[in-house]
Protein backbone atom coordinates (compact mmCIF):
# COMPACT_ATOMS: atom_id res chain seq x y z
CA UNK A 1 0.00 0.00 0.00
CA UNK A 2 1.20 3.65 -0.62
CA UNK A 3 1.71 6.56 1.54
CA UNK A 4 -1.12 8.33 -0.13
CA UNK A 5 -3.21 5.55 0.16
CA UNK A 6 -2.60 4.78 3.64
CA UNK A 7 -3.09 8.84 4.49
CA UNK A 8 -6.40 9.17 2.63
CA UNK A 9 -7.78 5.67 4.73
CA UNK A 10 -6.23 7.61 7.80
CA UNK A 11 -8.56 10.28 7.20
CA UNK A 12 -11.43 8.47 5.86
CA UNK A 13 -11.63 6.44 8.40
CA UNK A 14 -12.56 8.91 11.23
CA UNK A 15 -14.72 10.60 9.04
CA UNK A 16 -16.41 7.39 8.35
CA UNK A 17 -16.73 6.33 12.28
CA UNK A 18 -18.12 10.33 12.60
CA UNK A 19 -21.33 9.69 10.26
CA UNK A 20 -22.26 5.75 11.38
CA UNK A 21 -21.85 7.53 15.04
CA UNK A 22 -23.96 9.68 14.72
CA UNK A 23 -26.55 7.35 13.26
CA UNK A 24 -25.63 5.77 16.40
CA UNK A 25 -26.59 8.48 18.81
CA UNK A 26 -29.99 8.88 17.17
CA UNK A 27 -30.60 5.02 17.13
CA UNK A 28 -30.27 5.46 20.73
CA UNK A 29 -32.49 8.42 21.39
CA UNK A 30 -35.29 6.78 18.63
CA UNK A 31 -34.99 3.79 20.44
CA UNK A 32 -35.43 5.49 23.94
CA UNK A 33 -37.83 7.31 22.91
CA UNK A 34 -39.97 3.88 20.96
CA UNK A 35 -39.92 2.37 24.49
CA UNK A 36 -41.35 5.55 26.04
CA UNK A 37 -43.80 6.01 23.44
CA UNK A 38 -43.00 8.88 22.37
CA UNK A 39 -42.09 10.31 18.52
CA UNK A 40 -38.20 10.76 19.13
CA UNK A 41 -35.78 13.46 17.90
CA UNK A 42 -35.84 14.23 13.45
CA UNK A 43 -32.91 12.42 11.61
CA UNK A 44 -30.98 15.02 11.65
CA UNK A 45 -30.81 15.94 15.53
CA UNK A 46 -27.14 14.91 16.93
CA UNK A 47 -26.28 17.02 13.49
CA UNK A 48 -28.56 19.68 14.56
CA UNK A 49 -27.01 19.35 18.27
CA UNK A 50 -23.33 20.00 17.10
CA UNK A 51 -23.25 22.67 14.64
CA UNK A 52 -25.26 24.22 17.33
CA UNK A 53 -22.84 23.57 19.74
CA UNK A 54 -20.32 24.67 17.79
CA UNK A 55 -21.99 27.85 16.80
CA UNK A 56 -22.47 29.66 20.34
CA UNK A 57 -20.80 32.76 20.41
CA UNK A 58 -19.66 31.81 24.49
CA UNK A 59 -17.37 29.97 24.64
CA UNK A 60 -16.43 29.49 28.30
CA UNK A 61 -13.05 28.35 28.30
CA UNK A 62 -11.69 27.40 31.93
CA UNK A 63 -7.94 27.62 30.58
CA UNK A 64 -5.68 25.38 28.73
CA UNK A 65 -5.97 21.94 30.15
CA UNK A 66 -9.53 21.98 29.79
CA UNK A 67 -9.26 22.66 26.14
CA UNK A 68 -6.09 19.91 25.84
CA UNK A 69 -8.69 17.85 27.60
CA UNK A 70 -11.60 17.77 25.58
CA UNK A 71 -9.06 17.23 22.30
CA UNK A 72 -7.66 14.28 24.29
CA UNK A 73 -10.91 12.91 24.75
CA UNK A 74 -11.84 13.28 20.95
CA UNK A 75 -8.05 12.62 19.52
CA UNK A 76 -8.19 8.96 21.87
CA UNK A 77 -10.83 7.81 19.78
CA UNK A 78 -10.11 9.62 16.66
CA UNK A 79 -6.66 7.48 16.72
CA UNK A 80 -8.46 4.33 18.17
CA UNK A 81 -10.56 4.55 14.89
CA UNK A 82 -7.48 4.13 12.48
CA UNK A 83 -6.71 1.01 14.37
CA UNK A 84 -10.20 -0.67 13.72
CA UNK A 85 -10.54 -2.38 10.47
CA UNK A 86 -13.30 -1.85 8.45
CA UNK A 87 -14.49 -3.57 5.30
CA UNK A 88 -12.06 -2.42 2.24
CA UNK A 89 -9.68 -0.05 4.69
CA UNK A 90 -6.95 -1.37 7.46
CA UNK A 91 -5.71 1.39 8.35
CA UNK A 92 -3.03 0.73 10.97
CA UNK A 93 -4.43 -1.64 12.36
CA UNK A 94 -1.96 -4.40 11.67
CA UNK A 95 0.87 -2.43 13.18
CA UNK A 96 -1.01 -1.62 16.27
CA UNK A 97 -2.71 -4.41 16.88
CA UNK A 98 -5.38 -4.92 19.80
CA UNK A 99 -3.49 -4.09 22.82
CA UNK A 100 -2.91 -0.72 20.99
CA UNK A 101 -6.68 0.04 20.81
CA UNK A 102 -7.10 -0.89 24.65
CA UNK A 103 -4.82 1.64 25.36
CA UNK A 104 -5.99 4.55 23.07
CA UNK A 105 -9.71 3.50 24.46
CA UNK A 106 -8.95 4.77 28.05
CA UNK A 107 -7.23 8.17 26.94
CA UNK A 108 -10.75 9.99 26.33
CA UNK A 109 -11.59 9.39 29.82
CA UNK A 110 -7.97 10.17 31.42
CA UNK A 111 -8.78 13.61 28.56
CA UNK A 112 -12.03 14.42 30.50
CA UNK A 113 -10.41 13.82 33.77
CA UNK A 114 -7.10 16.48 33.37
CA UNK A 115 -9.97 19.09 31.78
CA UNK A 116 -12.57 18.98 34.28
CA UNK A 117 -9.91 19.41 36.72
CA UNK A 118 -9.71 22.77 35.54
CA UNK A 119 -13.22 23.22 35.70
CA UNK A 120 -13.46 23.37 39.45
CA UNK A 121 -16.55 22.73 39.91
CA UNK A 122 -17.37 19.50 42.88
CA UNK A 123 -19.89 17.95 40.73
CA UNK A 124 -17.65 17.67 37.63
CA UNK A 125 -14.72 16.18 40.39
CA UNK A 126 -17.48 13.66 41.60
CA UNK A 127 -18.31 12.75 38.05
CA UNK A 128 -14.56 12.21 36.92
CA UNK A 129 -13.99 10.14 40.34
CA UNK A 130 -16.80 7.96 39.84
CA UNK A 131 -15.81 8.02 35.58
CA UNK A 132 -12.47 6.74 36.35
CA UNK A 133 -14.05 4.00 39.08
CA UNK A 134 -16.23 2.91 36.63
CA UNK A 135 -13.07 1.91 34.06
CA UNK A 136 -11.77 0.22 36.63
CA UNK A 137 -14.97 -2.13 37.05
CA UNK A 138 -15.41 -2.67 33.10
CA UNK A 139 -11.91 -2.65 31.93
CA UNK A 140 -10.92 -5.89 34.11
CA UNK A 141 -13.74 -8.35 32.42
CA UNK A 142 -12.78 -6.12 28.74
CA UNK A 143 -9.19 -7.46 29.21
CA UNK A 144 -10.16 -11.05 30.20
CA UNK A 145 -12.57 -11.08 27.48
CA UNK A 146 -9.78 -9.34 24.76
CA UNK A 147 -7.29 -11.80 26.08
CA UNK A 148 -9.12 -14.88 25.64
CA UNK A 149 -10.52 -13.89 22.16
CA UNK A 150 -6.07 -13.38 21.42
CA UNK A 151 -5.22 -16.34 22.77
CA UNK A 152 -7.75 -18.43 20.92
CA UNK A 153 -6.88 -16.71 17.50
CA UNK A 154 -2.94 -17.16 18.45
CA UNK A 155 -2.73 -13.35 17.58
CA UNK A 156 -3.55 -10.00 18.80
CA UNK A 157 -3.72 -8.62 15.40
CA UNK A 158 -7.41 -7.59 14.61
CA UNK A 159 -6.79 -8.26 11.19
CA UNK A 160 -6.20 -12.09 11.96
CA UNK A 161 -8.67 -12.44 14.10
CA UNK A 162 -11.00 -10.98 11.90
CA UNK A 163 -9.69 -13.52 9.13
CA UNK A 164 -9.86 -16.67 11.76
CA UNK A 165 -13.62 -15.91 12.19
CA UNK A 166 -14.37 -15.62 8.53
CA UNK A 167 -13.27 -18.47 7.49
CA UNK A 168 -15.60 -20.94 8.26
CA UNK A 169 -18.34 -18.95 8.30
CA UNK A 170 -20.69 -18.25 11.04
CA UNK A 171 -19.33 -21.28 12.89
CA UNK A 172 -16.10 -20.07 13.31
CA UNK A 173 -17.51 -16.75 14.91
CA UNK A 174 -16.05 -15.99 17.95
CA UNK A 175 -19.78 -15.72 19.20
CA UNK A 176 -20.25 -19.52 18.47
CA UNK A 177 -16.75 -21.05 19.32
CA UNK A 178 -16.65 -18.55 22.81
CA UNK A 179 -20.30 -17.77 23.64
CA UNK A 180 -19.49 -16.98 27.78
CA UNK A 181 -16.66 -14.56 26.32
CA UNK A 182 -19.33 -13.03 24.18
CA UNK A 183 -21.80 -12.71 26.67
CA UNK A 184 -18.94 -11.27 29.12
CA UNK A 185 -17.99 -8.87 26.58
CA UNK A 186 -21.27 -7.45 25.85
CA UNK A 187 -21.49 -6.65 29.33
CA UNK A 188 -18.23 -5.21 29.59
CA UNK A 189 -19.07 -2.59 26.69
CA UNK A 190 -22.62 -2.08 27.93
CA UNK A 191 -21.11 -0.97 31.07
CA UNK A 192 -18.27 1.44 28.58
CA UNK A 193 -21.03 3.37 27.12
CA UNK A 194 -21.67 4.72 30.36
CA UNK A 195 -25.57 3.95 30.12
CA UNK A 196 -27.97 3.24 32.42
CA UNK A 197 -27.83 1.21 34.62
CA UNK A 198 -24.37 2.16 34.55
CA UNK A 199 -24.82 5.46 34.34
CA UNK A 200 -22.90 6.42 37.45
CA UNK A 201 -20.96 9.34 35.97
CA UNK A 202 -23.54 11.05 34.09
CA UNK A 203 -26.36 10.81 36.96
CA UNK A 204 -28.00 14.16 35.76
CA UNK A 205 -30.22 14.21 38.49
CA UNK A 206 -27.80 13.37 41.65
CA UNK A 207 -24.78 15.42 40.40
CA UNK A 208 -25.98 17.58 37.28
CA UNK A 209 -24.25 15.52 34.31
CA UNK A 210 -20.71 15.33 35.84
CA UNK A 211 -18.04 15.42 33.71
CA UNK A 212 -19.94 17.44 31.48
CA UNK A 213 -21.17 20.01 34.05
CA UNK A 214 -19.22 23.11 33.41
CA UNK A 215 -19.06 22.45 29.53
CA UNK A 216 -21.04 24.79 27.09
CA UNK A 217 -20.83 25.67 23.39
CA UNK A 218 -18.12 23.83 21.17
CA UNK A 219 -16.79 22.08 25.06
CA UNK A 220 -20.06 20.39 25.25
CA UNK A 221 -20.10 20.13 21.46
CA UNK A 222 -16.73 18.03 21.45
CA UNK A 223 -18.24 15.82 24.07
CA UNK A 224 -21.25 15.03 22.08
CA UNK A 225 -18.58 13.99 18.93
CA UNK A 226 -16.78 11.99 21.05
CA UNK A 227 -19.56 10.01 22.02
CA UNK A 228 -20.45 9.33 18.46
CA UNK A 229 -17.28 7.77 18.46
CA UNK A 230 -17.57 6.21 21.47
CA UNK A 231 -20.52 4.44 20.16
CA UNK A 232 -18.83 3.87 17.01
CA UNK A 233 -15.67 2.02 18.86
CA UNK A 234 -17.11 0.07 21.10
CA UNK A 235 -19.69 -1.13 19.49
CA UNK A 236 -17.46 -1.59 16.02
CA UNK A 237 -14.71 -3.72 18.60
CA UNK A 238 -17.45 -6.03 19.29
CA UNK A 239 -17.95 -6.93 15.90
CA UNK A 240 -14.85 -7.55 15.12
CA UNK A 241 -14.32 -9.98 18.09
CA UNK A 242 -17.05 -11.58 17.89
CA UNK A 243 -19.22 -11.23 15.01
CA UNK A 244 -16.34 -12.11 12.44
CA UNK A 245 -16.24 -8.06 11.34
CA UNK A 246 -17.70 -7.46 8.44
CA UNK A 247 -17.24 -9.02 4.74
CA UNK A 248 -18.91 -6.15 3.56
CA UNK A 249 -20.44 -2.46 4.68
CA UNK A 250 -24.04 -3.67 4.41
CA UNK A 251 -23.31 -7.05 6.44
CA UNK A 252 -20.65 -4.64 9.00
CA UNK A 253 -23.20 -1.90 9.51
CA UNK A 254 -25.85 -4.08 9.97
CA UNK A 255 -24.16 -6.09 12.83
CA UNK A 256 -22.39 -3.04 14.24
CA UNK A 257 -26.43 -1.46 14.77
CA UNK A 258 -27.76 -4.68 16.06
CA UNK A 259 -24.80 -5.04 18.63
CA UNK A 260 -25.58 -1.64 20.20
CA UNK A 261 -29.22 -2.00 20.33
CA UNK A 262 -28.52 -4.55 22.61
CA UNK A 263 -27.30 -2.19 25.49
CA UNK A 264 -29.23 0.11 24.43
CA UNK A 265 -32.49 -1.59 24.55
CA UNK A 266 -32.01 -2.49 28.15
CA UNK A 267 -30.94 1.05 29.21
CA UNK A 268 -33.46 2.74 29.21
CA UNK A 269 -35.53 0.80 30.99
CA UNK A 270 -33.41 0.61 34.30
CA UNK A 271 -32.96 2.85 36.81
CA UNK A 272 -29.05 4.20 37.89
CA UNK A 273 -26.64 1.64 40.00
CA UNK A 274 -24.41 3.14 42.67
CA UNK A 275 -20.86 2.78 42.69
CA UNK A 276 -19.90 0.38 44.83
CA UNK A 277 -22.60 -2.13 43.27
CA UNK A 278 -21.27 -1.67 39.75
CA UNK A 279 -17.71 -2.86 41.17
CA UNK A 280 -19.66 -5.43 42.54
CA UNK A 281 -21.93 -6.47 39.39
CA UNK A 282 -18.60 -6.08 36.73
CA UNK A 283 -16.13 -7.65 39.05
CA UNK A 284 -18.44 -10.54 39.81
CA UNK A 285 -20.58 -11.54 36.93
CA UNK A 286 -18.54 -10.53 33.74
CA UNK A 287 -14.95 -11.43 34.93
CA UNK A 288 -16.64 -15.14 36.14
CA UNK A 289 -17.97 -15.71 32.96
CA UNK A 290 -14.75 -14.36 31.33
CA UNK A 291 -12.46 -16.32 33.38
CA UNK A 292 -15.06 -19.72 32.55
CA UNK A 293 -14.53 -18.80 28.64
CA UNK A 294 -10.72 -18.20 29.18
CA UNK A 295 -10.82 -21.85 30.60
CA UNK A 296 -12.85 -23.15 27.79
CA UNK A 297 -10.30 -21.64 24.80
CA UNK A 298 -7.28 -23.22 26.63
CA UNK A 299 -8.82 -26.89 27.16
CA UNK B 1 -39.11 49.19 27.58
CA UNK B 2 -40.49 51.49 24.97
CA UNK B 3 -36.84 52.78 23.60
CA UNK B 4 -35.50 49.17 22.76
CA UNK B 5 -36.74 49.73 19.32
CA UNK B 6 -35.28 52.53 18.48
CA UNK B 7 -31.99 51.44 18.98
CA UNK B 8 -30.32 50.99 15.39
CA UNK B 9 -29.27 47.29 15.10
CA UNK B 10 -26.56 46.96 12.69
CA UNK B 11 -25.98 44.07 10.97
CA UNK B 12 -23.08 42.90 9.93
CA UNK B 13 -22.04 43.06 6.09
CA UNK B 14 -21.87 39.77 4.80
CA UNK B 15 -20.55 39.90 0.63
CA UNK B 16 -19.90 36.18 0.62
CA UNK B 17 -22.79 34.49 -0.80
CA UNK B 18 -21.53 31.09 0.84
CA UNK B 19 -21.89 33.12 4.14
CA UNK B 20 -24.80 33.54 3.96
CA UNK B 21 -25.94 30.18 3.52
CA UNK B 22 -23.61 29.02 6.65
CA UNK B 23 -25.33 31.82 8.15
CA UNK B 24 -28.66 30.04 7.79
CA UNK B 25 -27.51 27.08 8.15
CA UNK B 26 -26.29 28.11 11.68
CA UNK B 27 -30.15 29.83 12.30
CA UNK B 28 -31.67 26.73 11.27
CA UNK B 29 -29.97 24.07 13.85
CA UNK B 30 -29.23 26.94 16.24
CA UNK B 31 -33.59 27.06 15.89
CA UNK B 32 -33.87 23.40 15.71
CA UNK B 33 -32.00 22.23 18.24
CA UNK B 34 -32.53 23.84 21.94
CA UNK B 35 -31.61 22.96 25.50
CA UNK B 36 -33.78 24.28 27.87
CA UNK B 37 -32.92 24.80 31.66
CA UNK B 38 -36.19 25.50 33.33
CA UNK B 39 -35.96 27.34 36.57
CA UNK B 40 -39.03 25.76 38.20
CA UNK B 41 -40.38 28.17 39.98
CA UNK B 42 -44.09 28.26 41.02
CA UNK B 43 -47.02 26.33 39.77
CA UNK B 44 -46.14 26.31 36.14
CA UNK B 45 -43.45 23.92 36.05
CA UNK B 46 -46.05 20.78 36.00
CA UNK B 47 -46.99 21.32 33.04
CA UNK B 48 -43.85 20.72 31.57
CA UNK B 49 -43.03 16.75 32.38
CA UNK B 50 -46.91 16.26 30.02
CA UNK B 51 -44.87 18.67 27.42
CA UNK B 52 -41.68 16.72 27.95
CA UNK B 53 -43.04 12.56 27.70
CA UNK B 54 -44.78 10.54 25.92
CA UNK B 55 -48.04 12.71 25.48
CA UNK B 56 -46.46 15.70 23.74
CA UNK B 57 -43.10 15.13 23.38
CA UNK B 58 -40.66 17.81 23.04
CA UNK B 59 -37.49 15.47 21.84
CA UNK B 60 -39.05 15.41 18.14
CA UNK B 61 -38.93 19.26 17.87
CA UNK B 62 -35.29 18.95 19.28
CA UNK B 63 -35.66 20.33 22.67
CA UNK B 64 -33.64 18.68 25.65
CA UNK B 65 -33.79 19.53 28.65
CA UNK B 66 -30.45 19.91 30.47
CA UNK B 67 -28.96 20.51 33.50
CA UNK B 68 -26.51 23.19 33.71
CA UNK B 69 -26.90 26.82 32.38
CA UNK B 70 -23.68 26.45 30.91
CA UNK B 71 -24.80 23.69 28.65
CA UNK B 72 -28.68 25.57 28.00
CA UNK B 73 -29.78 27.68 25.74
CA UNK B 74 -33.02 28.70 26.96
CA UNK B 75 -34.11 29.89 30.28
CA UNK B 76 -37.23 28.52 30.85
CA UNK B 77 -39.42 30.45 34.25
CA UNK B 78 -42.11 28.59 34.87
CA UNK B 79 -44.47 30.77 37.78
CA UNK B 80 -43.62 33.28 39.87
CA UNK B 81 -40.72 34.87 40.98
CA UNK B 82 -39.94 35.62 44.39
CA UNK B 83 -37.34 38.14 45.64
CA UNK B 84 -35.29 35.83 46.52
CA UNK B 85 -35.50 33.69 43.85
CA UNK B 86 -34.95 36.03 40.96
CA UNK B 87 -31.37 36.45 42.42
CA UNK B 88 -31.09 32.75 41.77
CA UNK B 89 -32.51 33.35 38.41
CA UNK B 90 -30.29 36.55 37.46
CA UNK B 91 -26.97 34.73 38.29
CA UNK B 92 -27.96 31.48 36.71
CA UNK B 93 -29.17 33.66 33.22
CA UNK B 94 -25.71 35.48 33.65
CA UNK B 95 -23.68 32.13 32.99
CA UNK B 96 -25.91 30.73 30.30
CA UNK B 97 -23.96 30.81 26.94
CA UNK B 98 -24.73 33.07 24.39
CA UNK B 99 -26.97 33.00 22.25
CA UNK B 100 -29.35 32.79 24.90
CA UNK B 101 -33.19 33.02 25.42
CA UNK B 102 -35.75 33.04 28.38
CA UNK B 103 -39.09 32.11 28.12
CA UNK B 104 -41.53 33.26 30.96
CA UNK B 105 -44.50 31.00 30.94
CA UNK B 106 -47.07 31.89 33.42
CA UNK B 107 -49.16 35.04 34.27
CA UNK B 108 -46.99 35.73 37.05
CA UNK B 109 -43.90 36.49 35.04
CA UNK B 110 -46.33 38.90 33.04
CA UNK B 111 -47.41 40.91 35.40
CA UNK B 112 -47.58 39.30 38.83
CA UNK B 113 -50.42 37.40 38.32
CA UNK B 114 -52.42 36.53 41.23
CA UNK B 115 -49.51 37.83 43.50
CA UNK B 116 -49.76 41.12 42.06
CA UNK B 117 -50.51 42.03 45.66
CA UNK B 118 -47.02 40.36 47.48
CA UNK B 119 -44.90 42.21 48.80
CA UNK B 120 -42.56 39.14 47.94
CA UNK B 121 -42.69 38.63 44.64
CA UNK B 122 -41.13 40.28 41.26
CA UNK B 123 -43.89 41.46 39.34
CA UNK B 124 -42.77 41.98 35.73
CA UNK B 125 -39.83 39.57 34.70
CA UNK B 126 -39.12 41.54 31.75
CA UNK B 127 -37.68 44.41 33.82
CA UNK B 128 -34.83 42.42 35.37
CA UNK B 129 -33.86 40.45 32.15
CA UNK B 130 -35.10 40.72 28.47
CA UNK B 131 -37.68 38.18 27.78
CA UNK B 132 -38.29 36.87 24.06
CA UNK B 133 -41.17 35.54 24.83
CA UNK B 134 -43.93 34.80 26.90
CA UNK B 135 -46.86 32.48 27.07
CA UNK B 136 -49.28 33.51 29.68
CA UNK B 137 -52.41 31.57 31.46
CA UNK B 138 -52.58 30.34 34.55
CA UNK B 139 -50.87 28.02 34.16
CA UNK B 140 -50.56 27.19 30.32
CA UNK B 141 -51.67 24.10 29.24
CA UNK B 142 -48.52 21.61 27.23
CA UNK B 143 -49.94 22.65 24.04
CA UNK B 144 -49.33 26.16 24.56
CA UNK B 145 -45.83 25.46 25.96
CA UNK B 146 -45.47 23.98 22.61
CA UNK B 147 -46.98 26.19 20.72
CA UNK B 148 -44.92 29.27 22.51
CA UNK B 149 -41.94 27.48 21.62
CA UNK B 150 -42.48 26.71 18.13
CA UNK B 151 -42.57 30.15 17.77
CA UNK B 152 -39.72 30.90 19.88
CA UNK B 153 -37.77 28.60 17.11
CA UNK B 154 -39.09 30.54 13.85
CA UNK B 155 -38.35 33.42 15.63
CA UNK B 156 -34.71 31.92 16.04
CA UNK B 157 -34.33 30.74 12.48
CA UNK B 158 -35.50 34.76 11.14
CA UNK B 159 -33.05 35.48 13.52
CA UNK B 160 -35.73 37.81 15.46
CA UNK B 161 -34.74 36.22 18.75
CA UNK B 162 -31.87 38.77 20.01
CA UNK B 163 -33.04 39.71 23.06
CA UNK B 164 -29.73 38.40 24.50
CA UNK B 165 -28.08 41.27 23.06
CA UNK B 166 -30.53 43.73 24.90
CA UNK B 167 -29.27 42.78 28.19
CA UNK B 168 -25.84 43.82 27.50
CA UNK B 169 -27.06 46.82 25.20
CA UNK B 170 -29.35 48.42 28.46
CA UNK B 171 -27.04 47.34 31.20
CA UNK B 172 -27.60 50.27 32.78
CA UNK B 173 -31.98 49.70 32.90
CA UNK B 174 -31.67 46.25 33.73
CA UNK B 175 -29.35 46.93 36.68
CA UNK B 176 -31.31 49.48 37.97
CA UNK B 177 -34.45 47.70 38.38
CA UNK B 178 -32.20 45.26 40.04
CA UNK B 179 -30.74 47.32 42.63
CA UNK B 180 -33.85 48.81 43.31
CA UNK B 181 -34.81 45.20 44.47
CA UNK B 182 -31.91 43.71 46.08
CA UNK B 183 -30.44 46.94 47.49
CA UNK B 184 -27.48 49.12 45.70
CA UNK B 185 -24.73 46.60 46.80
CA UNK B 186 -26.33 44.02 44.67
CA UNK B 187 -23.28 42.05 42.52
CA UNK B 188 -23.43 39.21 40.26
CA UNK B 189 -19.95 37.12 39.79
CA UNK B 190 -20.30 38.04 35.69
CA UNK B 191 -18.69 41.13 34.79
CA UNK B 192 -21.34 41.73 32.01
CA UNK B 193 -19.93 45.40 31.09
CA UNK B 194 -16.86 43.56 30.12
CA UNK B 195 -18.73 40.93 28.27
CA UNK B 196 -20.45 43.65 26.14
CA UNK B 197 -17.35 45.17 25.11
CA UNK B 198 -16.30 41.41 24.18
CA UNK B 199 -19.20 40.70 21.93
CA UNK B 200 -18.75 44.52 20.62
CA UNK B 201 -22.17 45.28 22.72
CA UNK B 202 -21.54 48.40 24.13
CA UNK B 203 -23.72 51.13 23.53
CA UNK B 204 -25.34 53.95 25.66
CA UNK B 205 -27.58 51.98 27.33
CA UNK B 206 -24.72 50.07 29.12
CA UNK B 207 -23.43 52.23 31.58
CA UNK B 208 -25.04 54.65 33.47
CA UNK B 209 -26.01 55.61 37.14
CA UNK B 210 -26.61 52.41 38.15
CA UNK B 211 -23.32 50.27 36.48
CA UNK B 212 -21.50 53.37 38.79
CA UNK B 213 -23.12 52.68 41.70
CA UNK B 214 -21.97 49.41 40.66
CA UNK B 215 -19.00 50.21 40.69
CA UNK B 216 -18.57 52.19 44.14
CA UNK B 217 -19.58 49.11 45.74
CA UNK B 218 -17.89 46.29 44.01
CA UNK B 219 -15.82 43.80 45.58
CA UNK B 220 -13.12 42.16 43.72
CA UNK B 221 -14.40 38.41 43.31
CA UNK B 222 -12.06 36.05 44.55
CA UNK B 223 -11.56 32.19 44.26
CA UNK B 224 -13.01 30.09 46.92
CA UNK B 225 -10.69 28.23 49.00
CA UNK B 226 -9.80 24.73 48.74
CA UNK B 227 -9.72 22.82 51.82
CA UNK B 228 -10.40 18.96 52.36
CA UNK B 229 -13.56 17.99 54.93
CA UNK B 230 -14.83 21.29 57.09
CA UNK B 231 -14.28 22.23 60.02
CA UNK B 232 -17.91 22.32 61.98
CA UNK B 233 -18.44 25.38 64.38
CA UNK B 234 -19.49 25.03 67.70
CA UNK B 235 -23.06 25.75 67.76
CA UNK B 236 -23.86 29.13 69.57
CA UNK B 237 -25.25 28.45 73.27
S1 LIG C 1 -49.84 32.11 36.65
FE1 LIG C 1 -51.10 30.80 37.96
S2 LIG C 1 -50.24 28.76 37.69
FE2 LIG C 1 -48.72 30.21 36.97
S3 LIG C 1 -47.36 30.59 38.71
FE3 LIG C 1 -48.94 32.17 38.70
S4 LIG C 1 -50.53 31.38 40.05
FE4 LIG C 1 -49.22 29.65 39.49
Amino acid sequence: MSATELLIELILMPLVAFVVGMMMVLMMRRIAAKLQRRIGPPFFQPLYDIVKLHSKKTQVSHGLIHDIGIVMAMGGYIAAETLLPVPGMNGIAEKGGIITLLYLMMIPSLGLALGVGQCANPNGSIGIARALTAMLAYDIPLVIVVFGVAYAAGTTNLIDIIAVQQAGGFETWGATQMPLLAIAGLIAMHASLGKQPFEIYIAPAEIATGPMVEMGGKYLGGLFVMQCFQLYTTSVLYVCLFLGGGTNWFDFLLKSFLVLAIPMSIAYLFPRYRTEDLLRLMWKWPVMLGLIGVAFVFV
Amino acid sequence: MGSIKQIPVVEAKRTNPLARVFDDLVRFCRSRSLFILHYCTGCGAIELPPAMTSRFDMERLGIQPMVSPRQADILLITGYVSIKTLKRVILTYEQMGSPKYVIGICSCTVNGGMYWQSYATAKKLDEYMPVDLYIAGCMPRPEAVIAGLQQLMDKIHSGEASSWEDYYRNYDYYLGNQQKLFGEDWQTPTDVISEAKHYDLLSEGTLGDHTRLLEQHQKPLEALEMRLGHEQEEPAK
